[in-house]
C-alpha cells in the first residue's frame, strides 16, 4: 500500500532550493534515516542524473529518482519532495521538475503493489493535479490515501 | 503476443509503463497479450512483439524491432492511444471499438 511508505515523515516540501542535487539530498534524507538505502544509493542516483540520466523524468513535472537495487537498497522505500519553484533536472531546461519521488526497490518485481498504486496515482489527471497542488503533507497524504481506499 | 516495457534500470518507469499497459489492455478488452518490463541492457531484438520506451531511449532502442516511444511515462491518454494503435497494427481484436 502506498501509504505504508508515503507518510508524514517521507512526504516533504521545500522552497527556493538551489538545484536538483539539493532536491536529491532532501528527498533521500528520510530513506537514509530509516536505513532503507545506503549513502551509495544516493550517490548512484546523482551520478546517473549527472551523466545525462533524465530518464527519471516521468512527464508533468514529476521525476521518479531511483537506481538499481545492488547500488544500495536495504529495504523497499519511497519518499517524495515537492519543490517550489521547479528545479531543472541535470540543469536541463527541457526537464523542469516540481515533484520528486525517490524509489528504493529491492528487486525488479517485489514492489509490484507499490508501483501499481504509484502508477494509478500519477496517471489519474485529477489526483495528479491535486497532488501537485498540495502545499502540506496532510493535503498530499489525503490524495495518496484515496488510492488505498479505491482498491 | 508480447509487449515489453523497457527503461534504463528496468524497475522504475518500465514497471510503471508495464502496469499502465495492463490497465489499458483491460480497459480496451484486449486479451492474449503478455506484458513484462526489463532494463535496456537485458533486452534483445525478438524478446517481444512490441517494445515500449520513454523518449530518452528512443535512439538506443531503434534497432530492436517494433518500438513505441512514449513522450510521457504517466500520460494514460497517450498510452491508451498508442496501445490501441499497436493492437490494430498487430491485428488484435479490440472489443470496445469506441473505447475512450
Amino acid at each position: 500500500m502506498l501509504n505504508d511508505y508515503l507518510t508524514e515523515e517521507t512526504v516533504l516540501f521545500a522552497e527556493n532550493i538551489d538545484g536538483w542535487r539539493t532536491a536529491i539530498d532532501l528527498v533521500t534524507e528520510p530513506l537514509l534515516a530509516s536505513g532503507s538505502i545506503t549513502p551509495d544509493y544516493k550517490q548512484a542516483m546523482i551520478a546517473s542524473i549527472a551523466a545525462g540520466g533524465v530518464y527519471i523524468d516521468l512527464g508533468f513535472g514529476i521525476a521518479l529518482a531511483h537506481s538499481r537495487p545492488e547500488n544500495g537498497v536495504v529495504t523497499t522505500g519511497l519518499s517524495s519532495l515537492r519543490v517550489t519553484p521547479a528545479v531543472l533536472l541535470n540543469d536541463d531546461p527541457a526537464h523542469p521538475i516540481d515533484l520528486f519521488f525517490c524509489l528504493a526497490a529491492t528487486d525488479a518485481t517485489g514492489h509490484l503493489d507499490t508501483m501499481r498504486d504509484l502508477a494509478t496515482l500519477l496517471t489519474d489527471d485529477d489526483k495528479r493535479g491535486r497532488l501537485l497542488a498540495a502545499t502540506t503533507s496532510a493535503d498530499a497524504l489525503a490524495v495518496i490515501q484515496e488510492i488505498g481506499d479505491s482498491e | 503476443m508480447k509487449f515489453l516495457a523497457v527503461c534504463s534500470t528496468g524497475l522504475g518507469s518500465s514497471f510503471m509503463v508495464h502496469m499502465n499497459i495492463d490497465k489499458v489492455l483491460k480497459e480496451l478488452g484486449i486479451t492474449g497479450v503478455e506484458v513484462d518490463h526489463t532494463d535496456l541492457g537485458s533486452v534483445a531484438k525478438g524478446d517481444a512483439d512490441t517494445i515500449f520506451v520513454g523518449a530518452d531511449l528512443a535512439e538506443a532502442t531503434q534497432n530492436l524491432g517494433d518500438v513505441v516511444v512514449l513522450d510521457s511515462i504517466i500520460d494514460l491518454n497517450e498510452l491508451r492511444a498508442k496501445v490501441r494503435e499497436t493492437a490494430e497494427r498487430k491485428g488484435l481484436a479490440i472489443p470496445t471499438a469506441e473505447g475512450n
